[in-house]
């Protein structure tokens, strides 16, 4: 360690200066210098500063071990916050902007709401801004590290993706709306990363509302008309949230006096006891449902798929819906033991079952990865609404292990979608046979969202474990467990059909800017869960304990899941990986025959696919389908009552901070 | 006893208990047939042919399918005897099942495709019943570990008596006996031949067929827990459950994966919510 001293002694500020505004500086660059390999080496070597900043932090981190609050760097003549004050005013005369320009009145009455919000906030009196207004922690370290490199695989990822896509769509390199697309994606990850590391929550609110306008601009990329309609969409629920913000933000700094959400966990015990500092809190957890696309708020999240893959990719795992949950796991400790606390458990807890049932549903594989999005944020949130040490460590392990596997399946779907021009689960029947790489890779993605040694369900253990004090929400983790295997299970059945009559499928060719980013995420999913146990007592318990230290100084209910961490991982991964492996090597070869389907004896032998004879001795093709229990889980089944329950979740979630302990 | 001993004791003689019963069964199950059925050992002889088989197989992962549904099993019981946590060793049971039904959907069969198609239901039919058990366990034990249960002073039938019968019912589904095998059955049925395993045969077959008998050790465990203090009355509660779910499959006919569903998810649901929700008033679980 004492080599790496130096890492203790960095300048922070400057640090977070870098992870925010590079990738804002570098977006420009590529706005500007449109050629091709320029955008290739800027967009790579953002990848690279960001990932190595991250890092850098991650370095700081381990040698200070303790949390540090700190200001920007110091500019004479400059003041942070009312630079920040400018920036946030600038983007709701943005926000108005759109609105008349797209004729959606309703876009510019949100924008007028907050900016009335936002400078009531600032004008009034009771708040103090001596609290520096940046924070880092063991918390904002990880998200950080997520944000910048998982986003930055999904950016690289991009290169090609959009290359294909704009090829596809027959737009000519001179008209390319490329440099757009990566400007608005480096600018968001930016803002995210700006995002984590604000402790003050007037910034954290610019870098929010940074976020849903880039996802505004990514979802509406194509600019056909289905894209118009998603991204309005996406829009106005998000800024609602938004407005929702802002009001928690005007009953907070009031009820509490402050603006920094440290202060506001410090406070816990006069917060707790006073009902409207809790409806403060309660406001910026439904802004962050809104964000995190939970129930009745979700169908923003399902319309974006229209955008191109890569968006998908980077707004379901490392940014965007991961803003929203961050919110709520952040100020859990302010509203910890409360009931407010437990009904946001059983609201995540009823996404997640529900969203599970509405999966099962889907044909489409984009929507299918959506709707487990939308589930799993539930889950995250609804830990995060038990609201103790070992919930939240299930919560972070979610965080972390959602946002790789879900980069690396949107990111495989992707290539799917370029290989055969269909996001429809029934096309991709078989697909082992025709692109045998990539499906290996989404196959290993979906089997790391549900089943053991991955981390996933380690972390799915934990919430079982620490919802067992409350019933509701541990019925809604069982069913929707259940219901998540079901759906994933059905789609990895449809890759894996193959033809008997293809024995050896050809490997395709990735472009190398597809292969290395599938194949960094596949590392990653099988090497973080191989390594889940340092992990968990490394990184994750003293991250929970630290944002719980004003709560409660001991993270010892943390111990009982020495079920879990007893398991001797590694040789659980060598046993099952010698499991896998033997069968493939014996059944090889000259010793094992290969044969047909049984087909009560009327297969035709000469087909090159499996046929059968029917009467009057037609050869008929034999054709499978899945099963999509239309009847039973179609969405406009279930609509009406789940957004009835969803709403009321929230209603009596707000409520309940009016119910003293 | 130490622990490999006991790892190493468990891997021989769960496969000869399992078979045993499984012969047992398929002997009773004749005599009510007015058959004379065969040999107790017949299970033996079945998996001795099936590995002297030429290897035979529609694509290369059907024998992944098949042995990682052998390893899981086998992992699972040492898990259970061994005391270790009971949560991870349902989703380690939770992968094998998985894996069965993945080496079903793998080939482009009717058959194997119609029975992976309803396993997937079955398991959504079991699994959270399972789960609901081990959460009975743990609201009296404070753990997951199976070692808890041991350490406990009274039999958990006492205050989890629903379970019984739960557990009785999702033996049924796991053995897809009568009214529950809708995704392979023992008793011909022309729309599915052989169901999810059509597709599967020779050593492949016979890795299945172990890991049966070892999966029918496991749950029969799961019943013995219910009256640990005693071990031959748990014993004899294991023998009458799974007794039961013979007699149960030759008096019924098979029903649908639509009836199996709504079956389990509302009076099997429901009955075991009603025994926890008992369990959290009498104990008074602490917030």
């Amino acid at each position: 360690m004492g080599e790496l001293a130096w890492l203790g002694r960095l300048n922070v500020g400057g640090l977070a200066g870098v992870l925010i505004l590079a990738p804002v500086l570098t977006g420009l660059v590529v706005f500007l210098v449109r050629t091709k390999w320029s955008r290739k080496g800027i967009v790579t070597g953002t990848g690279w500063i960001l990932s190595l900043g991250a890092l850098a932090l991650f370095g700081f981190g381990a040698v200070r071990r303790d949390t540090v609050s700190f200001m920007p760097p110091q500019i004479p003549g400059i003041s942070w916050d009312a630079v920040v004050t400018g920036l946030d005013l600038l983007l709701i005369v943005g926000f108005v902007a759109i609105g008349f320009l797209l004729r959606r009145p309703i876009v510019a009455a949100l924008a007028v709401l907050q900016a009335g919000l936002v400078l009531w906030v600032e004008l009034s009196h009771s708040v103090r801004l001596e609290h520096p207004p940046l924070y880092v922690d063991w918390l904002a370290i990880i998200m950080v590290m997520i944000v910048s490199v998982i986003g930055s695989i999904v950016a690289v990822y991009g290169l090609p993706y959009m290359k294909e896509h704009e090829k596809h769509l027959g737009i000519p390199d001179t008209a390319s709306k490329r440099p757009r697309f990566f400007l608005t994606i480096l600018i968001f990850l930016g803002a995210m990363n700006g995002l984590v590391l604000s402790d003050n929550l007037l910034w954290l609110f610019f870098f929010w509302e940074v976020t849903t306008l880039c996802s505004f601009l990514l979802i509406r990329h194509d600019e056909t008309a289905d894209a118009e309609a998603n991204a309005f969409r996406a829009l106005w629920i998000n800024m609602a949230g938004g407005v929702l913000f802002a009001g928690g933000l005007v009953v907070l700094s009031h009820a509490v006096g402050a603006v920094s959400i440290q202060r506001i966990v410090e406070s816990r015990a006069s917060v707790v006891t006073n009902p409207i500092a809790l409806v403060g809190l309660g406001l910026l957890c439904v802004a962050g449902f809104t964000k995190a696309a939970q129930m009745p708020f979700h169908s923003w999240l399902l319309g974006a798929m229209v955008a191109p893959t890569p968006v998908s990719a980077l707004l379901h795992s490392s940014t965007m819906v991961k803003a929203g949950v961050y919110l709520i796991a952040r100020l859990a400790p302010a509203f910890h033991d409360t009931a407010m606390s437990d009904m946001i458990a059983v609201a995540g807890g009823f996404t997640f079952a529900a969203a599970a049932l509405l999966a099962i549903g889907q044909t489409n594989a984009k929507k299918v990865l959506a709707y487990s999005t939308i589930s799993n944020l539930g889950l995250i949130i609804a830990c995060a609404g038990l609201n103790s040490p070992l919930s939240m460590a299930a919560a972070v392990m979610l965080i972390i292990f959602h946002a790789i596997s879900k980069a690396l399946l949107f990111m495989a779907a992707g290539v799917v979608e370029h290989g055969i021009w269909s996001r429809d689960i029934e096309d991709m029947q078989g697909l082992v046979s025709r692109m045998p790489l990539t499906t290996l890779t989404m196959v290993i993605g979906i089997l790391s969202m549900l089943l053991p040694p991955f981390g996933v369900l380690i972390a799915k253990l934990a919430a079982i474990e620490a919802s067992v004090r409350m019933p509701a929400a541990l019925l809604l983790l069982v069913v929707g467990s259940t219901l998540t295997v079901m759906f994933w299970t059905k789609w990895t059945g449809r890759l894996l059909t193959a033809d008997p009559s293809v024995v050896f499928p050809r490997i395709e060719h990735l472009h190398s800017m597809y292969f290395v980013p599938l194949l960094m995420l596949t590392i990653g999913a099988l090497g973080f869960s191989l390594m889940v146990v340092p992990l968990l007592t490394q990184l994750i318990v003293p991250a929970v304990a630290q944002y719980y230290r004003s709560v409660q100084s001991d993270v010892t209910t943390l111990v009982q899941f020495d079920n879990v961490l007893g398991v001797p991982w590694a040789l659980v991964f060598g046993v099952l990986a010698l499991a896998v492996l033997w069968p493939l090597l014996y059944f090889r070869g000259p010793r094992t025959q290969r044969t047909g389907v049984y087909l009560c004896g009327e297969q035709v032998e000469t087909a090159a696919t499996t046929t059968f004879r029917t009467a009057a001795e037609t050869a008929v093709p034999v054709t499978i389908r899945g099963h999509y229990f239309e009847r039973a889980v179609g969405e406009t089944v279930h609509a009406r009552w789940m957004m009835t329950v969803s709403i009321a979740a929230l209603v009596l979630m707000l409520g309940a901070a009016f119910l003293q302990r | 006893m130490n622990p490999i001993a006991l790892g190493a004791l468990t891997l021989v003689i769960a496969p000869i208990l399992g078979g045993l019963l499984m012969g047992l069964d398929r002997r009773i199950t004749a005599r009510l047939q007015n058959r004379l059925g065969p040999p107790i050992l017949q299970p033996f002889y079945d998996v001795g042919k099936l590995m002297g088989k030429q290897p035979v197989a529609c694509n290369s992962f059907q024998g992944v399918a098949a042995s990682l549904y052998l390893m899981t099993s086998v992992l699972a019981l040492l898990m259970f005897v061994l005391g270790q946590d009971l949560l991870v060793l349902l989703f380690v049971l939770a992968l094998g099942a998985v894996m069965l039904i993945l080496g079903g959907f793998s080939v482009k069969s009717p058959y194997s495709q119609l029975g992976s198609q309803r396993e997937v239901l079955q398991m959504l039919a079991y699994e959270p019943l399972l789960v609901l058990m081990v959460v009975g366990v743990y609201l009296q034990t404070g753990s997951f570990s199976a070692n808890s249960v041991l350490a406990l002073d009274r039999p958990l039938l006492l205050t989890m008596p629903i379970f019984l019968v739960t557990q009785t019912l999702v033996i049924g589904i796991k053995l897809h006996k009568s009214p529950f095998d809708v995704s392979a059955s023992h008793h011909a049925h022309q729309e599915l031949v052989r169901g999810i395993y059509t597709e599967f045969s020779g050593l492949q077959l016979a890795l299945i067929e172990l890991a049966h008998f070892y999966e029918l050790v496991l749950l029969l465990g799961f019943v013995w827990f219910l009256w640990h203090t005693n071990w031959l009355v748990g014993a004899a509660l294991a023998l009458a459950a799974y007794f039961s779910t013979i007699l149960m499959d030759n008096v019924t006919a098979r029903m649908t994966w639509r009836w199996l569903v709504s079956f389990m998810w509302t009076w099997g649901i429901g009955l075991a919510v009603a025994n926890l929700a008992a369990i959290y008033f009498m104990l008074r679980v602490p917030r």
